[in-house]
């Protein structure tokens, strides 16, 4: 028998922030536009050319750079929609995007697993696409599943296999960040179809949707603008994310950083406006910063975390959803580092009302899957989510009454407020459990066996044979066509 | 040899938060209004029930609880200054307490050290206290210090030993929370006198200030509140700490134990304004848990919603608070759970805009010092930090020159921009530190090594030769009387 998959548990802060004023917010969207008008972007996508031409772009085709007037980005913005559904396998695990919550997803496309078994470090699986998307499908924290890791063991299809992996392993949304290219996106598409069951099912509640990344500075990659075609013809949801670096890829300052990234990710979404008016999209500004001696990106840096929330804002002021940037840490192992970073970056994110996030799972710069940083990552999760719900004032809540029985220099352990209170006390499922001593337990020992434990007894509802057949065949076909 | 001392770096948050709406704040205060009037604290203490009998308080001898009407406490907390100064040796580390800018001290009160040069768990004692001033003297994070542990090898007259260790160590304001009873507090105002040369000085200035601990439920320390009576009346800042415990000291509800807590606080507060109007104090309520399987003291469930409610209820009142950071339960620094504990505390209390803070540098629930602690929980103050501060939109930040001189591929290398801003860009964490093979450092060694460093180099002004002997022959006096 199935296992039943837990109701999601959104954070949904009783309280909202705002980060920066209407005139930086004007300030920066005016660097943006006059970013695309004057400097304009690198397309090498013959098909995105011809779109851009067709609404008046201005197009330099030998150095194939675009430049847009300010008008024709407003204009094809305003037809993106501030709000939408990303649907599941299962209706219940539907992510309604309405401004009142954040769902956050696993981190993605590692290419190295520690073993959850063996402990040792190897090149990353299918098969550990499917056992953590069964780890995923088990905790209320994840609001849906990015392909974890990458399936390395299928070299040229491994952005369908880490679908069909995926697909089969949890009943929650799947969102790809590595379907590149117009003949991987139609595979990936039809799977998505056939997950939803029918067309109307595909485009109102789809269980599939893509992140493509820009290249900074100003540059798109081919594959990936045409993949987001593909998957906004079909109605399915697309992202833009830019990872411009203060120092490298983007000016030393936070400012032009975030001027520049915001660029990129406008110059994609009004090429997806353009082509298909109204298509749910959404904006991930993820700006690192360089390491001023190695020169490596760096994504948990000091003034990084308000740059990832000015990211937040500034996709709501063009009026779509984020997916903000959360969990992401330079650590190379679990630890201290990794818990000191994360808190703060997904509190300020959630209190300025993003939708999304994703981040969960991995370390040493998203690329290497420790198995137990997921339920550590929930653990941090969990702490945010009850922090930033509000207090009880009530007459119960304050129980006066209770005080007054109880009086000075009394204790509080024979009353039934007590017990009844105690048993609604959440304590963590890391920190605070115990050993047959009564001493607590070395919490990453705990989180260890927790995912030991989800792997043998999380079975979550499985594709029918008819759906899973269907994804199989879909999967030869392209490899017939791709490998 | 000595080193410049860092400027002090305090949290000045770009944005605020309320969590608790007006008529949570009005039915709190309500609720502690209605346990002064009807529950009543006990005083034990002759001099306070005669000082609260004078007032029109309604006092039972017998069993020593004070009944205070709610318009007494009214009229007794209208003469709280709302703001005033901690002063320092150096006066440049005055802190005017005021609206929108927060100082941090260390943690206080350890018993154990895990020793500086061998490594090893042993009690606490007077060297460490003074080591420990002179490393907090040094960090930009610390705008005060705390006796950080205690001088177990001074017996009874620890309390003074500690701040006659910190007055010799640091420039820096100094708080006890350890100096208990009418002679200890006599003598600890004779110091302070040397201090700050005279007693009008000390009024105007006062070089030290006090925190005096409430015992829940209801109960006031003899000791405590007759040394709280002496400070005040020297004109020395006095702050009541409750640190109530749901589900055994307290309600199992978060706000009866903060309707609770701040009984006791403002029971402190109201006998001391009406002895001394206007006498300079100060709010802190630090709630735990109880461990529902143990009965042992938790700070960190997962439940810790609205963490800095306290700060938002001394408000109300029109008082300064005192609000806790950090105090992890992990036994160790530098491992995740101690990570992931603490490090939403400053960002989360800078955003509600305590004056003053305290917490850094223990474990193991505020009892045990290793050295690195500080360096750790420096590392995640300034993550915060900068999380709250503004983001500087203008022409030079936004880099629109330099993005359009670079354009579409490029990098931003070669950039005069990129030379001028990259130091701002960039300030590495511990957890940024390169070895020579240009990947990171363990953090905790790197923790370690600041520590020595500081300890090696940093040497503070040392206190004038008249005032070192004239503190030395106080607390000979103090050690004869009370020792």
């Amino acid at each position: 028998m199935a296992s039943e998959t837990p109701a999601l548990q959104p954070i949904r802060p009783s309280r909202r922030l705002r980060l920066l004023g209407d005139d930086q917010l004007a300030g920066l969207r005016a660097a943006s536009l006059e970013i695309l008008d004057e400097v304009g972007f690198h397309c090498p996508s013959e098909v995105a050319l011809g779109i851009f031409t067709d609404h008046g772009a201005r197009i330099d085709r030998e150095a194939r750079v675009v430049r847009l007037p300010p008008d024709l980005v407003l204009e094809a913005m305003s037809r993106a929609p501030r709000f939408y559904t990303m649907g599941a396998r299962s209706a219940a695990h539907d992510i309604v995007l309405d401004g009142t919550a954040m769902y956050v997803a696993t981190d993605g496309c590692g290419v190295a697993t520690i073993d959850a078994v063996s402990r040792e470090r190897r090149t990353s699986t299918e098969r550990d696409v499917a056992d953590m998307a069964r780890v995923a499908d088990h905790l209320s924290s994840v609001g849906f599943y990015w392909p974890i890791v990458s399936a390395q063991d299928h070299p040229a299809t491994a952005p369908l296999h880490e679908l069909r992996a995926s697909f089969a392993s949890t009943v929650k949304h799947v969102q790809s960040e590595t379907v590149m290219g117009e003949p991987t996106a139609r595979y990936a598409i039809e799977m998505a179809r056939v997950i939803a069951g029918d067309e109307a099912t595909l485009r109102t509640r789809p269980p599939l949707s893509l992140l493509v990344c820009a290249i900074a500075p100003l540059a798109q990659d081919r594959d990936g603008l045409e993949s987001a075609l593909a998957f906004a013809a079909a109605g399915l949801p697309v992202g833009f994310m830019s990872m411009a670096t203060a120092g490298s890829t983007a000016p030393a300052s936070i400012g032009g950083t975030i001027a520049l990234g915001d660029a990129e990710i406008i110059a994609a979404l009004t090429l997806i406006q353009l082509a298909y008016p109204g298509a749910p999209v959404f904006h991930s500004l993820m700006p690192g910063v360089m390491h001023p001696r190695s020169g490596a990106y760096l994504a948990t840096t000091w003034e990084g975390e308000a740059a990832y929330a000015a990211g937040v804002e500034v996709a709501h002021h063009w009026g779509v959803p984020t997916l903000a940037g959360v969990f992401g840490t330079d650590a190379q192992v679990p630890g201290w580092e990794a818990a000191a970073a994360a808190p703060v970056a997904l509190t300020l994110c959630a209190l300025l009302g993003a939708e999304t996030g994703s981040g969960m799972g991995l370390l040493d710069g998203c690329t290497v899957l420790y198995p137990e940083q997921l339920l550590l990552d929930t653990d941090i999760y969990h702490r945010v989510r009850v922090n930033l719900a509000g207090l009880d004032t009530s007459r119960e809540a304050l129980a006066v009454d209770v005080i007054r029985s109880v009086g000075p220099r009394g204790h509080f352990l024979a009353e039934r407020h007590t017990s009844e209170g105690l048993r609604r006390l959440a304590l963590s499922d890391l920190t605070e459990q115990l050993d047959a001593g009564g001493a607590y337990r070395d919490p990453l020992e705990v989180a260890r066996e927790r995912v030991r434990w989800i792997l043998d007894n999380h079975h979550p509802e499985p594709l029918d044979d008819a759906r899973d057949a269907e994804l199989n065949r879909i999967l030869q076909a392209a490899e017939g066509e791709l490998a | 040899m000595t080193v410049d001392r860092p400027g002090l770096e305090p949290l000045r948050p770009a944005f605020r938060l309320r969590f608790l709406t007006d008529a949570q704040l009005d039915q709190l205060q309500e609720a502690a209004l209605e346990i002064l009037e009807n529950v009543g604290v006990r005083f034990p203490s002759e001099r306070c029930l005669s000082i609260f009998a004078d007032h029109g308080a309604r006092v039972d001898r017998e069993t020593q609880i004070v009944r205070i009407p709610r318009d007494l406490v009214l009229r007794a907390m209208s003469t709280v200054p709302r703001y005033f100064t901690m002063a320092a040796r150096d006066p440049a580390f005055d802190l005017a307490l005021a609206d929108g800018v927060t100082w941090f001290t260390n943690d206080g009160c350890g018993t154990e050290t895990v020793d500086f040069e061998t490594r090893e768990l042993r009690p606490s004692r007077k060297s460490d206290v003074a080591a420990m001033a002179r490393v907090c003297d040094y960090l930009s994070s610390m705008g005060f210090i705390w006796p950080i542990v205690s001088a177990q090898d001074h017996g009874s007259t620890a309390p003074l030993h500690e701040m006659d260790a910190c007055w010799n160590s640091t420039v820096k304001h100094v708080q006890s929370e350890t100096i208990m009873g009418d002679a200890s507090c006599r003598y600890a105002v004779e110091m302070a006198t040397v201090m700050s040369g005279s007693r009008e000085e000390l009024r105007r200035r006062p070089s030290f200030s006090l925190v005096v601990c409430t015992i829940a439920p209801l109960l006031q320390d003899h000791h405590g509140i007759e040394g709280a009576l002496v400070l005040a009346e020297a004109g020395v800042p006095v702050g009541f700490l409750a640190m109530p415990t749901l589900g055994t000291t307290a309600p199992a509800t978060l706000a009866g134990a903060l309707a609770m807590g701040d009984a006791e606080i403002i029971s402190g507060a109201v006998l001391l304004q009406l002895a001394y109007p206007g006498c300079p104090v100060f709010h802190s309520l630090m709630q735990a848990w109880a461990d529902p399987r143990t009965g042992a003291y938790v700070s960190y469930p997962l439940a810790a919603r609205v963490r800095y409610a306290p700060v938002e209820m001394a408000h109300h009142w029109g008082m300064p608070a005192l609000a806790a950071c950090y105090g992890t339960d992990a036994p160790e620094p530098g491992t995740w759970q101690s990570g992931v504990e603490v490090s939403l505390d400053p960002f989360w209390a800078g955003l509600t805009g305590p004056e003053i803070v305290t917490g850094i540098g223990l474990t193991n629930t505020y009892t045990r010092l290793y050295p690195e602690s500080v360096i750790f929980d420096d590392d995640i103050y300034h993550r915060a930090r900068h999380a709250l501060m503004d983001l500087e939109v203008s022409p030079e930040t936004l880099a629109l020159d330099a993005i359009a001189d670079v354009g579409p591929s490029g990098h931003f290398l070669a950039q005069e921009h990129t030379r001028r801003h990259m130091r701002e860009a960039l300030q590495r964490s511990i957890a940024h530190q390169l070895n020579e093979r240009m990947t990171y450092r363990d953090p905790a060694e790197v923790a370690r090594e600041r520590v020595s460093w500081i300890l090696d180099n940093h040497h503070p002004e040392p206190l004038e030769p008249a005032k070192q002997a004239e503190l030395t022959r106080i607390l000979a006096a103090a050690d004869r009387e009370l020792g």
